[in-house]
């Protein structure tokens, strides 16, 4: 299953106050810009996409209307099916999508037995099915040990683990995972990175944005650079530091955006 | 909407409420331990006052002009029936009585003094001592037996019948009303009161924890990737915090039914004649039940709609306090004797809820007024979820920082100059003219008759213009204060006297489908003989300044700010009429409203619309008190049975002069704009 979007946009306004007129009055203005401007990309099943970018760029938007979170101000996300259908209805798309930010936290006062048996209430499945998938599920995490413990007592490592069985309760075809690794320990973060390859294997679509540059050479198959709301480049790690000149992806990454900023002036 | 996602989340929000702990406390604690802890307190003061006062003794000096000794001797004999002992004390040496009264030494202390043969008892004592109080009180009453003593035998020494002399007529208060109407009427005062407090309780805390609180621990976001929409959403959440409001109002109408039954009963109040029928409260207590659960809804969509907007806990207390207040007020309506349940009061919230609990345990039913109570509530409710639907779906609320949209709860030297209020100030200020309007107003009007309006019309202006000075706005630019050219002015009068001619036979219309609309008898009663430059000050003059200042510079100012001019010009119409409360105004004043607004958005200028608006008001005054005269010198605006062809002309000249008042208006403006921009 793809995901893809077409020349989608996201305007924001933004108050800027303008210097004092000749009345000697302030007075503010509104302005509106493009956070993503007109992006088109797409991800495969079997693929890690990695969305990089400095902050500001436009990324956490971008995923934000890829998981549906946001509606786009133009454009359009849908997801493509092995025969070719298409379908944009949020709630379907929600559906097939497994979302996780630094902002999906989870309900302290919720044991995850409990939170993922809500869920799978919520994503409509029946009650011997989430029964299995929740112990399918605490087996693969290993999470035995504190399946029945309320969230807000986890550690930060064993919170995570529950953050990636929130995303798996439905068996999501497309993972949208924006900075999953932010702020995690070695060995947290290793859980991810292995969470994610694991999914690849099975013919998942992975989409995710990082700032870890080393990472983001490791693990993905395709890198879309975004910029000031725009993709500047589209390729595999490999063909990116071919194209610049460079040997590895951190100053890939500087290369393209002086090559913009260049361009641009 | 899908019920199983909706019952899901029900379920995920009830057991997210009941499993904090500071829920849990408002709820449960409070009304379980406090209010009976509150009752037993009181109760075991009092009785324990009570206890304390009996068999008291009390110090007293006494000094009679001729017998001293008498008297001591005559409080001795009859003090057994007041429960009391006096002591007496002599002065000491070289002390005066007040010296003594000061030191504290006695209670009171009585000189006796005699003026023209008539012996002068002076009781000194201090008011501001409990026991000098009682003292002062019980020689009082010693003082008044010995009084009546001596008359009778004065009586007795002339042979007169004192009865027949001192009350030539006996009379006594006999009181009807049976022992349930009488607990019905106290139960009105107060349930009214404690249930919305206790709704709005119930309701505030659960809602600022599924909105604000769910923004704060970071689980919207979560809530948003899951396949639900708005509707279902909202629709959880405000049952959730209905169902918690409900229970709370229960358990606190439990604690407190409990505890007054046990109280009563201790204090052996229920003896056999004070004995009530509690099945005659059957009825109000079933419709009380149907109005907790109405207004449970009300309180909790209220609530939310505030909470909705806010992204912390702090931030959402902040947003509830003017509910909190609003709800204070509101209900206090039942404890306001000359507030009665009508069908317009039926439609104010808040008040409605107040006024028909009080009404029902007063054995008043009246259907009808029950049934638009009801459905007005359930109808706010629904309209309120609608709203928060589109609210919840605005990325501005969602993932943007904050609506700080009250100014006048930040503190007023933190705020910048040159504000333009929020839409939070604005509801937050009409909800305070509206009480105002409706609690005061009547009483000013009813007091003072037109004094009260133009003192009710300049209170406003006073709070408006406060409001303003207080979160610092730009006053030119909120207020459209500018001065105005002739064209302009003429531009005004012509696009107003266009509209008037157009309502005039739009009213003719509308008296044919709702025929009382008409009626404008009761302000014309209100005029009474009063000089006509009384009624012009109060009626055009007093409205003209006013009502501009909060429609087209207040309200036409913040929106105008946050809308499109056409948004905010057709708001503030259609505001300006509602605020007249009734179907003509909200018909007719919302559309002269409506061009009203445009002339101040298109001249930012608050001083045309204020002429326009004079003028209006003098034409209906003058047409109203010399109505014979009016409608013989300009019959067309008498405005029926008028022939075709004088309503096509009507209808033409009102049109013309609408556009060319328009025409000028715009005309004007851009010839204003382009000079400023070339100079």
């Amino acid at each position: 299953m793809k995901i893809e979007t077409d020349k989608l946009c996201k305007q924001f306004t933004r108050h800027v106050n303008d210097v004092n007129d000749r009345n000697g009055r302030k007075n503010s203005h509104k302005e509106d810009f493009f956070a993503v401007d007109h992006v088109s990309m797409h991800a495969d099943s079997g693929e890690i996409l990695g969305v990089l970018g400095p902050n500001g760029a436009g990324k956490t938007t971008l995923l934000r209307m890829l998981g549906t979170l946001m509606h786009p101000s133009e454009g359009s996300v849908y997801i493509r099916d092995d025969e070719g259908n298409t379908v944009t209805d949020p709630v379907v798309l929600k559906k097939n999508i497994g979302y996780l930010s630094g902002n999906t936290k989870l309900y302290n006062r919720f044991s995850i037995r409990e939170m993922l048996s809500m869920l799978a209430e919520i994503y409509g499945m029946d009650k011997d099915a989430t029964d299995k998938r929740i112990e399918e599920i605490i087996d693969i995490l290993s999470m035995k040990d504190f399946a029945d413990n309320r969230i807000g007592a986890l550690s930060t490592g064993q919170t995570q683990r529950a953050n990636i069985a929130r995303c798996l309760i439905h068996s999501p075809k497309v993972y949208i995972f924006d900075e999953p690794t932010l702020g995690l320990d070695l060995l947290s973060s290793e859980a991810i990175v292995n969470f994610m390859k694991s999914e690849r294997e099975h013919g998942r679509t992975v989409l995710y944005s990082t700032h870890y540059m080393e990472e983001a050479q490791y693990l993905c198959d395709r890198i879309n650079m975004l910029y000031k709301g725009r993709i500047i480049a589209d390729g595999t790690p490999e063909e990116l530091m071919k194209q610049t000149g460079t040997s590895n992806l951190r100053e890939t990454f500087r290369a393209l955006i002086n090559r913009t900023e260049g361009g641009n002036e | 909407m899908n019920k199983k996602i909706v019952s899901a989340l029900y379920k995920k929000e009830i057991t997210d409420i009941l499993r904090d702990k500071k829920t849990i406390l408002m709820m449960i604690v409070v009304p379980l331990i406090l209010y009976p802890l509150l009752f037993l307190g009181s109760f075991v003061l009092f009785s324990s006052i009570v206890s304390a006062s009996t068999s008291k003794s009390y110090t007293i000096a006494l000094n009679s002009v001729n017998d001293t000794e008498g008297m001591k001797q005559y409080f001795k004999d009859n003090e057994k029936e007041f429960k009391y002992t006096f002591i007496f004390k002599d002065p000491e040496e070289g002390m005066k009585d007040s010296d003594m009264l000061d030191a504290g030494s006695i209670d009171a202390y009585v000189v006796e003094s005699v003026s023209d043969n008539h012996p002068y008892f002076e009781i000194a004592y201090r008011a501001s001592e409990n026991d000098s109080q009682t003292a002062a009180g019980m020689v009082e009453k010693m003082l008044g037996r010995y009084r009546d003593e001596l008359r009778s035998e004065a009586f007795a020494d002339q042979g007169l019948d004192e009865k027949m002399i001192m009350n030539p007529i006996g009379f006594c208060l006999k009181d009807y009303s049976s022992n349930e109407e009488n607990v019905g009427f106290l139960m009105g005062y107060i349930l009214p009161f404690l249930l919305i407090v206790s709704i709005l309780m119930g309701a505030l805390y659960p809602a600022i924890d599924t909105t604000a609180g769910e923004k704060e621990r970071g689980t919207l976001e979560t809530l948003l990737t899951l396949p639900v929409n708005n509707m279902e959403l909202i629709t959880a959440k405000f049952f959730a915090v209905s169902t918690i409001a409900v229970a709370a109002a229960i358990l606190n109408l439990l604690s407190m039914g409990l505890m007054t039954a046990f109280v009563a009963d201790s204090m052996n109040m229920v003896s056999s004649e004070m004995k009530i029928d509690l099945a005659s409260f059957l009825p109000a207590i079933a419709i009380t039940f149907v109005c907790i659960i109405v207004f449970a809804l009300f309180a909790s969509a209220v609530s939310l709609c505030s909470c909705i907007m806010a992204k912390s806990f702090k931030e959402a207390q902040n947003l509830t306090t003017p509910i909190m207040l609003i709800f204070l007020i509101g209900g206090m309506a039942g404890m306001i004797p000359s507030l009665e349940l009508t069908e317009k009061t039926a439609l104010i919230p808040v008040v409605n809820i107040a006024l028909l609990i009080a009404s029902i345990f007063k054995f008043h039913f009246d259907l009808s007024i029950i049934a638009i109570v009801l459905f007005s509530n359930v109808a706010y409710s629904a309209l309120a979820v609608v709203i928060m639907t589109r609210m919840f779906s605005s990325e501005d609320i969602l993932f943007a920082d904050s609506a700080a949209s009250f100014r006048i709860i930040e503190k007023r030297s933190d705020i910048k100059k040159g504000q333009i209020p929020g839409m939070g100030d604005l509801v937050l200020l009409f909800a305070i003219l509206l009480l105002g309007l409706l609690f005061l107003g009547s009483i000013f009007a009813s007091k003072f008759g037109l004094w009260g309006i133009i003192m009710e019309q300049l209170m406003f202006l006073v709070i408006t213009v406060f409001y303003a000075w207080y979160i610092k706005v730009d006053f030119r630019k909120l207020f459209h204060i500018r001065g105005f050219g002739i064209k302009a002015l003429i531009g005004s009068i012509f696009s107003w006297a266009g509209i008037y001619v157009i309502l005039m036979l739009l009213s003719s219309l509308l008296v044919v489908f709702f025929p009382e609309t008409a009626d404008n008898s009761a302000i014309v009663e209100l005029w009474g003989d009063n000089p006509l430059w009384l009624i012009i000050l109060s009626s055009a003059l007093a409205p003209a300044i006013c009502e501009e200042v909060m429609f087209r510079g207040f309200m036409l100012g913040t929106l105008e700010n946050r809308y499109s001019a056409a948004k905010a010009v057709i708001i503030t119409g259609i505001l300006f009429g509602a605020y007249h409360m009734s179907l003509n105004g909200l018909i007719l004043i919302g559309i002269l409203g409506i061009v009203q607004s445009y002339i101040a958005n298109r001249q930012q200028c608050i001083f045309l619309t204020m002429i326009t608006h004079f003028i209006n008001n003098l034409l209906a005054v003058l047409s109203a008190r010399y109505e014979e005269a009016f409608t013989k010198a300009l019959p067309f605006l008498s405005g029926e049975d008028l022939p075709a062809s004088t309503v096509a002309v009507m209808a033409l000249s009102g049109v013309a002069m609408l556009s060319l008042g328009v025409g000028l208006i715009n005309n004007n403006k851009n010839r204003r704009q382009s000079s400023r921009e070339s100079g």
